[in-house]
């Protein structure tokens, strides 16, 4: 198992896609690059995929930007190695040191050249231990300019050192930039330079910086430290990593994360009040639901409303949706766990809530700002007793739009609670996408009742799904207690038994109402030697892995879960039937593996094969990849681990 | 006005109450089903909000809408049916034990918040559906009969802890003084912002120290007997109305006052708060907003591009 660092085993001729990493101390500017480069990369015709790496810290720690673009298609995967890395400090160069290509750049502060690996404070122990073995291993002296000279000499990377302090020096005789702001100026460095690289237009960046810098000033600066940059980077250099021209069709798109992604779903979806507290990685889509809250002047409006914990944060929006208010809740792990007693009750009284579900590493506090998969199981099976309820899955970000939209109108068709399972890696992620077509876009709010009815029961024996009339109509009652068809405790067991069918009976409605081809989908070969099973951010990983291997003879497919409750029973009975149960490979992002988990549960077939993996740090294509051709060879269990 | 003469029996349904008798829950039923009459409240846009235990019953017993929660969980339910539809009654009963042990950082935030709803608790000093634990009321040292040992913790004093945590009227009563108890409710009710009773509510099976005759001999009319003057008149005079009631509070032994501790009518309602930001909040909360038109979203593509443009780039 090669930990440390990653030899590159390809070169690139063409680029056909472009891979870059970013990094700096958190805090330090990171994200607008990361929005700069993205916008423009757009601006040009090309797709995006920008992932955020970052510690649970407010400033000084080492965060990246990983991203790959492409114009041959819209991408949707990360890979190592990467051909570019701009790295802001010598954290950074030191942090990935074995992610940069053989011959690929690397931008870094020359002025920093005498700094040590071993003097930099924040960088946790375990890398600086892997990095003495390393420099010891190299004869290296541990400065940044001995493993600059290293990868320029073993590995052929083209070194573009700049001094960070004499552009900054520059930038100031040409603007008014205050000494103390100027650092703020290292970030426009960095996208400087990449431009340069990679050929982007100045066009496509003035478009970017008009965007993210709406004071003409702080706009002008930042052009004038971008021209500085790539005019010098340009002369020396040249644009060796131009992409070739892009043949997407994309005239118009979305460049947003899942966070806002989803926001701009729950908007269309008819949302009316969200309810939250502060938790990673889930409060961003709260504040851009909370900008948005007066939709379009004096018209719909949703109320945002941030309460003092996650106990009150559930019951809250259930008592929204009684009222008969589309409503959600959007959170993490722990705040999930806090929700789990409301949860119930929303199930016993068949309460239309919608449960925004972004995983992070766990147990415990766990991984506050990484990304997993792995509360799939605790999704399922939260709450004491039984209930029905949806549990939706989302892979990428048009899947999440529409899931968001899904959500509601299944929570109100069958009255249950719905949990809509997104992750961090999906949240933090900018991507570009089609702009959503709205006009296939249905809103379906079930049975309602808004008149007066003699004698009306909320929970009428007659229909597994009551209508439901929202408080404020009809006199009615709710309990947490087992009750009857008012809504009144009950303990009789004729009674109990009803309600428990009816109320239970909602599972078969929902089997019936969702449609297979609804829970799942598959890419790949119609007759795979080996289908990779999985779900969530795992699809891009996944699709790539599985056309680069088809591209090289290899049959393979990737089935991917899109719902967990409804499960796509008869789909994975069938494929384990045609192909084989021992060709199935799950591939997630948790310990487990706990699709597989639901799939033996639910149709009784075992998947053996398993790639997981649960650093989180998402999946790379090419370790994806190499992790296939294992299984392909006899391996029953690869875990992954591979990333800064 | 409702088309039919409402009477308190209006609002009484036909749920056997299985309370203990002599419980004084029944005297909170009584006094509110006779503020309710005497407020004309529409029974389908009156929203009782409970928790769990004895108290967590009430609205069964109740011909209004009713919503029987979780434990310690009543006032986050009654806050989002509250926002969500304004034009809604909503009061809360709930015991000592749901609002200041398992649901107290939800008292104290609803404080914070002045949402125009009225809590009622029910202060019995015990845990009497799982028979007779000392509740967060109940005095260091004292040891109620199903107690095996002297209560070891401290009492909560709800009164303090209400007008610290910004509750905007905040009164006692007592459950055998039905009367003074329904005026106090209507107040609350009629009051713009949170509301706070603290109703002395014998606990007849389990608490063999707070008696009836307790009680009885101790509880004394504030309004009445000292003409107390609980109201702010402008927010200037808030700190030093606070600080009487806060001394008021903590007045107990062998003289308990009941009444009218404080009512500050000058703060912001939250409903205030949200119509100052939404603008139409007041005439269009969200329960009274549509979100379709037949099925279809009311954003559609041209209205999505417009309001989300800072996401949409074109290739240029």
């Amino acid at each position: 198992m090669t930990r440390w660092p990653l030899r590159s085993r390809r070169e690139w001729t063409e680029l056909r896609e472009l891979r870059y990493i970013i990094g700096g101390p958190q805090g330090g500017g990171l994200e607008t690059t990361s929005e700069i480069l993205s916008w423009a990369f757009a601006r040009s015709g090309y797709g995006v995929i920008s992932d955020r790496e970052y510690f649970s810290n407010i400033k000084g720690r080492h965060s990246y930007i990983h991203a790959t673009v492409s114009g041959a298609e819209v991408p949707y995967h990360l890979s190592y190695p990467v051909d570019v890395i701009a790295a802001m400090d010598a954290e950074s160069v030191f942090s990935h040191i074995g992610d940069i290509r053989d011959g690929g750049y690397l931008i870094y502060n020359s002025d920093e050249g005498q700094s040590r690996f071993n003097a930099i404070p924040s960088m946790e122990r375990e890398l600086r231990d892997r990095l003495a073995a390393f420099m010891k291993a190299e004869s290296l002296d541990g400065t940044l300019a001995s493993v600059v000279k290293y990868l320029s000499d073993a590995r052929r990377v083209n070194a573009i050192g700049l001094s960070y302090r004499d552009l900054l020096d520059q930038l100031q005789k040409k603007e008014s930039v205050e000494a103390a702001q100027a650092s703020r100026y290292i970030s426009t460095i960095l996208s400087g330079a990449m431009a340069a690289l990679s050929g982007v237009s100045r066009e496509s960046i003035e478009f970017s910086m008009r965007r993210r810098f709406r004071q003409d000033e702080i706009y002008r600066a930042n052009m004038t430290m971008f021209d500085i940059v790539s005019s010098l980077v340009e002369s020396k250099h040249g644009s060796p990593l131009k992409l070739e021209g892009s043949t997407l069709s994309l005239r118009k798109m979305l460049v947003a994360s899942g966070n806002d992604t989803v926001a701009m779903a729950k908007a269309v979806a008819g949302l009316r009040f969200q309810s939250y507290y502060p938790i990673t990685p889930a409060a961003d889509e709260s504040f851009t639901l909370e900008e948005y809250e007066r939709l379009a002047g004096d018209g719909p409006t949703m109320l945002v409303y941030q309460l003092e914990d996650e106990l009150a944060v559930i019951n809250a929006a259930i008592g929204a949706a009684l009222a008969g208010v589309r409503s959600a809740a959007a959170t993490s792990g722990p705040g999930f766990d806090l929700m789990v007693e409301g949860l119930g009750w929303a199930g016993m009284n068949e309460v239309p809530v919608v449960v925004t579900y972004y995983q992070r590493g766990g147990p415990s506090t766990g991984q506050p700002t990484r990304g997993a998969q792995s509360d799939l199981l605790s999704s399922v099976f939260a709450s004491h007793g039984e209930y029905p309820r949806v549990v939706l899955a989302s892979g990428d970000h048009v899947e999440a739009f529409y899931d968001t939209i899904d959500a509601f109108n299944y929570a109100e068709q069958f009255q249950v609670p719905v949990i809509h399972l997104v992750d961090k890696f999906l949240a933090n992620t900018i991507a570009t996408f089609p702009i959503p077509d709205l006009s296939s876009v249905k809103i379906n709010r079930g049975a309602v009742i808004k008149e007066k009815v003699p004698g009306y029961k909320r929970f009428d024996f007659t229909y597994p799904v009551s209508p439901r009339a929202p408080l404020g109509t009809n006199v009615m009652w709710y309990t947490g207690d087992e009750h009857d068809e008012y809504g009144h405790i009950s303990e009789d067991s004729e009674n109990r038994v009803k309600i428990m069918e009816k109320r239970m009976g909602k599972l078969e409605v929902m089997e019936k109402e969702i449609p297979e081809e609804r829970r799942y989908s598959y890419f790949g070969d119609e007759r795979p030697d080996l289908i990779l099973v999985g779900w969530g951010f795992v699809k891009g990983v996944a699709t790539k892995a599985v056309s680069e291997l088809r591209a090289s003879g290899k049959k393979v497919g990737y089935l991917h879960i899109r719902t967990f409750v409804p499960f796509p029973s008869r789909t994975i009975g069938s494929v384990a039937k045609d192909v084989g149960a021992d060709r199935l490979v799950a591939v997630e992002h948790n310990y487990e593996a706990q699709a597989a988990v639901l799939t033996a549960a639910n149709t009784g077939i075992t998947i053996g094969k398993k790639i997981v993996k649960f650093t989180g740090r998402p999946m790379y294509a090419n370790e994806l990849e190499e992790a296939v051709m294992r299984v392909m060879k006899g391996e029953n269990r690869v875990v992954l681990e591979y990333g800064a | 006005m409702a088309l039919k003469q409402l009477t308190p029996a209006s609002y009484r349904s036909d749920v056997w109450n299985d309370w203990c008798p002599g419980c004084g829950n029944f005297g909170i039923v009584a006094a509110m089903t006779q503020a309710f009459a005497e407020l004309g409240l529409a029974p389908e846009s009156t929203v009782v909000v409970s928790g769990i235990g004895c108290s967590g019953k009430t609205p069964h017993f109740l011909n209004v809408e009713g919503i029987h929660t979780l434990h310690g969980r009543s006032l986050p339910y009654a806050e989002g049916i509250r926002l969500a539809n304004p034009n809604l009654t909503v009061v809360v009963n709930a015991g000592d034990g749901d609002l200041l042990g398992i649901g107290v950082g939800h008292f104290v935030s609803l404080g914070r918040r002045n949402i125009d709803m009225t809590v009622i608790m029910h202060d019995n000093t015990v845990y009497g559906l799982t028979k007779g634990q000392a509740a967060p009321t109940l005095g260091r040292g004292l040891q109620p009969k199903a107690l095996p040992k002297p209560n070891i913790q401290d009492a909560i004093n709800p009164i303090a802890l209400a007008l610290a945590s910004g509750y905007t009227f905040i009164a006692r009563g007592y459950t055998s003084r039905v009367k003074h108890l329904k005026e106090i409710i209507k107040q609350a009710i009629e009051h713009k912002g949170s509301a706070f009773i603290d109703v002395l509510q014998p606990c007849v099976t389990y608490d063999n120290i707070h008696t009836v005759e307790y009680y009885n001999k101790r509880v004394y009319d504030l309004q009445e007997v000292e003409k107390w003057d609980p109201v702010v008149k402008s927010q200037e005079e808030a700190p030093q109305k606070m600080a009487q009631a806060m001394l008021k509070a903590y007045e107990g032994g062998d003289r308990i006052p009941i009444g009218v501790f404080y009512v500050n009518p000058n703060v912001p309602t939250y409903e205030e708060r949200l119509n100052e930001r939404l603008k139409t909040y007041s005439q269009m909360p969200p329960a009274a907003q549509e979100i379709d038109r037949a099925g279809v979203p009311l954003i559609g593509n041209e209205g999505f591009e417009r309001i989300f443009s800072k996401y949409v780039v074109t290739v240029g």
